[in-house]
C-alpha cells in the first residue's frame, strides 16, 4: 500500500461523522413498519442488539484493515492473491455501488411520492449525481466536509419529534418483553438493514490520520447512530399503536406532517429537502471510495472511474420505474449486504487469523 | 529558428518594459525631455552643475530652500563635494541609466556636473500630495477610533507602526506592474505569524504579471485563490486598527501604494460577518449582534426564494390563518410569483445601484423616490403584492448588515440562483442550491487555508470567536487556523483567576 501523504488525510475523529452518515440514509425515513412486523412494540429491544453487534463488526474491521495496513483491495490480494482477490474486491465493489444507487433512487422515490409525483427520475438523478460530483472531485476532505455539515445542519430534525411526543401514548409500549426470542431476532435481521453503510471504512480507513486513534471514533459514530434509531422508534411506537403502524409505509415523513408552526405546517417539504443532506454524503462517500477501489484495482484514473460510476448508475437508475422495483432493490441490497457483514467480514477475520499463524510458523 | 525565437522574446521585453534593455544615457535624457514638465536647470555661480527634475513631483520650494542654498556658494569639484554639503540622507551617485531612469521618474532631483556626463547624483524630494486622515466610510463605527486608511502607504504603514510599537513588525516591500511599477507592502509580525502564509503571500504578490495597479483591490483578484468564485477570499479593510488587530493574530496584511484598503489572510467565511465594532462592544451585546447579523443573511438570501418556492408548489405548507392573508395580497397579481419577485429584486438592485452611482445626496433622494414612490405605485397599480413587497425590502435591509462591502455584494448575487431553482424544484430546488455552493465553499481556499473553518476542518478552539464573540478573557489563543508560531495570547492563569471575597 503506497503511503497517503499527510495533507490529504482527514483527521481520525472524522470517522465518527463518516460512520453515522452512512449509516442514516433513507432508511430511517420508514423501518418502523418493517421492524415492528415481527417484534411488535418490543423493536426497539432489537435496535440496541443490531447496534451492539455492530460495534463487533466494526471492531473486526479494524483488525483486519491494520494487520495488513491496507484498505480492503489490499487485504484481499495478500489473502488470496491477484486474481482471486481481484475477483472479490470487484464484487464487493459492485455490492457498493449499489447501495449507493439504492440510496439515490430511494430517495428520489420519496421525492417522487411526497412532493412532485410528476418528476421525472432522469432530470432529478441528473442533477443529485450532478451535485454529488462537484463534492467528489474535490477528494476526501471536502466529501468528509460534506458529511460533518451535514450531520450538523439535519441534527435539528430531532426537535420535531416535539410535535410527536406532545400527542405520545406511553403505555404503547408496556408490557415490555412481550415478544419472543426468536421474534425478536427477526425484528434485529431487519434493522441490521439500516445499519449498513459503514462497512466503506473498508476502503477510506488509510486516509484517516491515525487509524488506530479513529476506531474509537467509529465506535461512537456507531453508538450515535443507535442513539437516533432509538428515539426515532420510541417515537414512532408511542405516537402510532401497532395497527397503524403497519399500515404506515414513512412513518417519520408522517410525522413530520404533524409538525405545526405558526408560520409554516406540513413541514415533510422542508424536511425531504433537508434530507437531501443526509442523503448527498451517502452518495458522496459512497462514489468516492468506490472511485478510489477501481482505481486501486485497474490503475484506472479516479477522475474517469467517477465518470464512468456517475453514468452506469443513471443508467440504473432509470431503469428502475416504479415503487415494487424499488422495493425490490431495496429488498435485494440489503440482503447482499446482511450476508456481507455477518457472514464474509467474520470469515475474513478467521481466515487472516489462521493465514497469520500458517505464515509465523513458515518464518519461525 | 531557435535564434529566430531568442531574438523575438528579447524585443518584446525591450517594448513592454522601457527600463529593461539597452539604454544609453543621452537617450534617456532625450526621452525625459520630451515631456514638458522635465526642466534642467544649469546653475553658475562659483561652479557650473545641473539639475534636473520633474516639475509635477517635486516641490520648488523644495528646490530653492532645502538645496540651492547649501551648495551654490562653495567651490564644487565633483559629485562627492554636493553629497559632502547637503544635510539630506539617501542620496545615491550612480551611472546605471536604469536606475536614473526609476528614481527620476519617482520624483528624485538629478545633479551632474556635466551635462553629458552619465555621472549623477540622485537627491531625494518626494512631495506626494496626501489626504488628511478621515473617518472610515464603509466600516464605520460608533465607538472605537476613527482613523481610515489613506492613498499614501507611508502614512498607512504609520498608521499601522504607531498601533504595534515592536520591532517584530515587519514589512516586506516589492514592486509591482510593469507601467505602474506600484509600491506593494506585505506586512505581518515576525514570530507570531507563520512562515508559510508569509511565503505564500509574497511569492503571489511576486507572481503577479500586469500593467498597472492602481488598487489593492486589483491585487486581491490576481491573488486570491480561485478567481472565479463570487466569494472575496481576502478581507479588504480600511481600518488601521482591524489591520494592526488581525496582524496580531498572526494573519498577514498586503497593502499598496495608492489605496486606502488593505488586505489581510487568510480569513474565513465568518469573519466577513463579524464587524470591528464587535470587539468594542460587551461580549454579550456583541455576540447577539453576531448572531442576529448571521439571521440576516440568512434570511437576505433565503427569503424571496422560499416565497417563489412555497407559492409556486406548497401551497399546504402555509397555515390558514396565514394562507387568507397571502391570498388577499396575491388576489389580483396577474404574474407567477418568480416574475413578481425577480421584477421586485432587480428594482431593488437598480435603487442600490443608482444610489451608488450618484452623488451622495441625490443618491438619498433617489433611494426614497424609489423605495417609497415606486413600491406604493407597483403595489396599488396590482403589479405586487405587499408581502412580497416587505420582504424583498427587509431582505435588502438585511444585506446592508454584512459588514464587509465584498461580501454584501456577494449575498446581493447569491439569491438569483437560488430563486431560479424555487421556481424549479421548489424547496427542495433551495436545498439543492445551498448544496451546491457548500460544495463551492468546501473547496474554495484563502491564502491556501481552508475558507470555512472553523466550521469545517472543525475546531472547537476557534469557535470562540466565530459565530459569537467570547469575553477577552477567553480569548487566550491565537486562531489555529493560522497556525501561529506563539500560539498563546496571554497567560491564561493570570487572566482568569479567581479572587476570593475580599482579595
Amino acid at each position: 500500500m503506497s503511503q497517503i501523504s499527510e495533507n490529504k488525510q482527514i483527521s481520525p475523529y472524522m470517522a465518527f461523522y463518516m460512520v453515522t452518515t452512512m449509516q442514516i440514509g433513507v432508511g430511517i425515513l420508514g423501518f418502523e413498519r418493517y421492524i415492528a412486523k415481527s417484534a411488535g412494540h418490543d423493536a426497539w429491544i432489537s435496535v440496541i442488539i443490531g447496534g451492539l453487534s455492530f460495534n463487533v463488526l466494526i471492531w473486526m474491521i479494524y483488525r483486519i484493515l491494520s494487520k495488513e495496513n491496507a484498505d480492503i483491495i489490499g487485504v484481499h490480494k495478500n489473502l488470496f492473491g491477484r486474481w482471486i482477490g481481484g475477483a472479490l474486491s470487484f464484487l464487493l465493489l459492485i455490492y457498493f455501488s449499489s447501495t449507493i444507487l439504492t440510496v439515490l433512487r430511494t430517495y428520489i422515490e420519496v421525492i417522487q411520492i411526497w412532493v412532485f409525483p410528476e418528476l421525472n427520475t432522469a432530470v432529478i438523478a441528473i442533477i443529485l449525481l450532478g451535485l454529488a460530483y462537484s463534492y467528489v472531485i474535490g477528494g476526501i476532505r471536502v466529501v468528509a466536509g460534506l458529511s460533518v455539515l451535514g450531520f450538523f445542519i439535519t441534527l435539528p430534525l430531532f426537535l420535531l419529534k416535539y410535535y410527536a411526543l406532545k400527542n405520545a401514548h406511553y403505555t404503547n409500549l408496556l408490557p415490555i418483553l412481550d415478544h419472543s426470542f426468536s421474534d425478536l431476532m427477526a425484528a434485529t435481521k431487519g434493522v441490521t438493514l439500516d445499519y449498513l453503510g459503514f462497512e466503506l471504512i473498508l476502503l477510506y480507513l488509510p486516509f484517516l490520520k491515525q487509524p488506530e486513534k479513529s476506531q474509537k471514533w467509529a465506535h461512537l459514530g456507531n453508538l450515535f447512530t443507535m442513539f437516533t434509531y432509538l428515539i426515532t422508534v420510541f417515537v414512532s411506537f408511542v405516537y402510532f399503536n401497532q395497527e397503524q403502524l403497519q399500515h404506515t409505509i414513512w412513518a417519520t415523513l408522517t410525522l413530520w406532517k404533524i409538525v405545526d408552526l405558526p408560520f409554516a405546517q406540513r413541514f415533510e417539504y422542508a424536511g425531504i429537502a433537508l434530507w437531501l443532506f443526509v442523503v448527498l454524503p451517502n452518495i458522496c462517500i459512497g462514489l468516492w471510495s468506490v472511485s478510489r477501489g477501481i482505481h486501486r484495482l485497474y490503475k484506472i484514473k479516479q477522475k474517469s472511474a467517477l465518470r464512468t460510476m456517475l453514468f452506469v448508475i443513471f443508467i440504473c437508475c432509470i431503469l428502475v420505474v416504479d415503487r415494487q422495483q424499488v422495493d425490490i432493490l431495496n429488498t435485494k441490497v440489503s440482503q447482499v449486504g446482511f450476508y456481507i457483514l455477518y457472514a464474509y467480514i467474520p470469515f475474513l477475520f478467521v481466515i487472516q487469523l489462521i493465514s497469520g499463524k500458517v505464515r509465523k510458523t513458515k518464518n519461525g | 529558428m531557435i535564434f529566430f525565437k531568442k531574438k523575438k522574446k528579447k524585443q518584446q521585453e525591450t517594448n513592454t518594459d522601457p527600463t529593461k534593455g539597452t539604454l544609453t544615457f543621452p537617450e534617456l535624457m532625450k526621452k525625459l525631455r520630451a515631456s514638458a514638465d522635465f526642466s534642467t536647470v544649469k546653475q553658475s555661480s562659483l561652479s557650473t552643475f545641473y539639475i534636473s527634475y520633474y516639475k509635477t513631483l517635486v516641490n520648488p520650494e523644495f528646490v530653492h530652500r532645502d538645496l540651492l542654498p547649501y551648495i551654490t556658494d562653495i567651490q564644487l569639484k565633483n559629485l562627492d563635494d554636493i553629497q559632502k554639503h547637503l544635510p539630506l540622507d539617501g542620496m545615491v551617485k550612480t551611472n546605471d541609466v536604469h536606475d536614473i531612469a526609476n528614481k527620476v521618474t519617482e520624483g528624485f532631483i538629478l545633479i551632474q556636473m556635466n551635462k553629458e556626463d552619465p555621472e549623477g547624483l540622485l537627491v531625494p524630494s518626494l512631495s506626494t500630495e496626501n489626504r488628511q486622515i478621515s473617518i472610515p466610510e464603509t466600516e464605520f463605527s460608533v465607538v472605537g477610533p476613527k482613523e481610515a486608511f489613506v492613498e499614501s502607504l507611508d502614512t498607512n504603514l504609520n498608521l499601522i507602526r504607531k498601533r504595534l510599537p515592536i520591532p517584530e513588525f515587519t514589512v516586506k516591500e516589492v514592486r509591482v506592474g510593469k507601467l505602474s511599477k506600484t509600491r506593494v507592502a506585505i506586512i505581518y509580525i515576525d514570530g507570531i505569524a507563520d512562515e508559510e502564509n508569509v511565503n505564500t503571500a509574497i511569492q503571489r504578490v511576486n507572481d503577479i504579471e500586469y500593467d498597472h495597479i492602481v488598487d489593492s483591490s486589483y491585487i486581491n483578484q490576481m491573488i486570491s485563490d480561485n478567481e472565479n468564485s463570487p466569494f472575496p477570499q481576502l478581507i479588504d479593510t480600511e481600518r488601521p486598527d482591524r489591520v494592526a488587530s488581525v496582524l496580531s493574530e498572526g494573519k498577514v496584511a498586503i497593502m499598496a501604494d495608492g489605496s486606502p484598503h488593505a488586505l489581510t489572510g487568510p480569513t474565513t467565511i465568518v469573519e466577513f460577518f463579524s464587524a470591528f465594532e464587535d470587539y468594542f462592544l460587551n461580549w454579550t451585546l456583541a455576540s447577539v449582534i453576531r448572531l442576529i447579523r448571521l439571521m440576516g443573511v440568512i434570511f437576505s438570501v433565503l427569503s424571496s426564494p422560499l416565497y417563489v418556492a412555497v407559492l409556486t408548489f406548497h401551497y399546504e405548507m402555509i397555515p390558514e390563518n396565514l394562507l387568507a392573508t397571502l391570498v388577499a395580497s396575491r388576489n389580483d397579481i396577474p404574474f407567477p410569483p418568480i416574475l413578481e419577485a425577480i421584477v421586485l429584486e432587480l428594482s431593488i438592485e437598480l435603487l442600490r445601484e443608482a444610489g451608488a452611482r450618484l452623488p451622495s445626496k441625490v443618491g438619498q433622494t433617489i433611494g426614497i423616490v424609489g423605495g417609497i414612490v415606486i413600491g406604493t405605485a407597483a403595489v396599488q397599480a396590482g403589479l405586487t403584492s405587499n408581502v412580497l413587497l416587505i420582504i424583498v425590502a427587509l431582505a435588502a435591509l438585511a444585506s446592508f448588515t454584512t459588514p464587509v462591502y465584498q461580501m454584501s455584494n456577494t449575498i446581493r448575487l447569491l439569491r438569483f440562483p437560488f430563486l431560479l431553482f424555487a421556481q424549479f424544484l421548489g424547496v427542495l430546488g433551495v436545498g439543492i442550491c445551498f448544496a451546491f455552493i457548500v460544495s463551492h465553499l468546501l473547496k474554495l481556499t484563502s491564502l491556501g487555508r481552508p475558507y470555512i473553518a472553523p466550521l469545517y476542518p472543525l475546531r472547537a478552539n476557534d469557535l470562540k470567536d466565530a459565530l459569537v464573540r467570547l469575553p477577552f478573557s477567553m480569548q487566550n489563543s491565537r486562531p489555529s487556523l493560522l497556525r501561529p508560531q506563539d500560539k498563546a495570547r496571554m497567560n491564561k492563569k493570570r487572566a482568569t483567576a479567581k479572587h476570593d471575597i475580599e482579595d
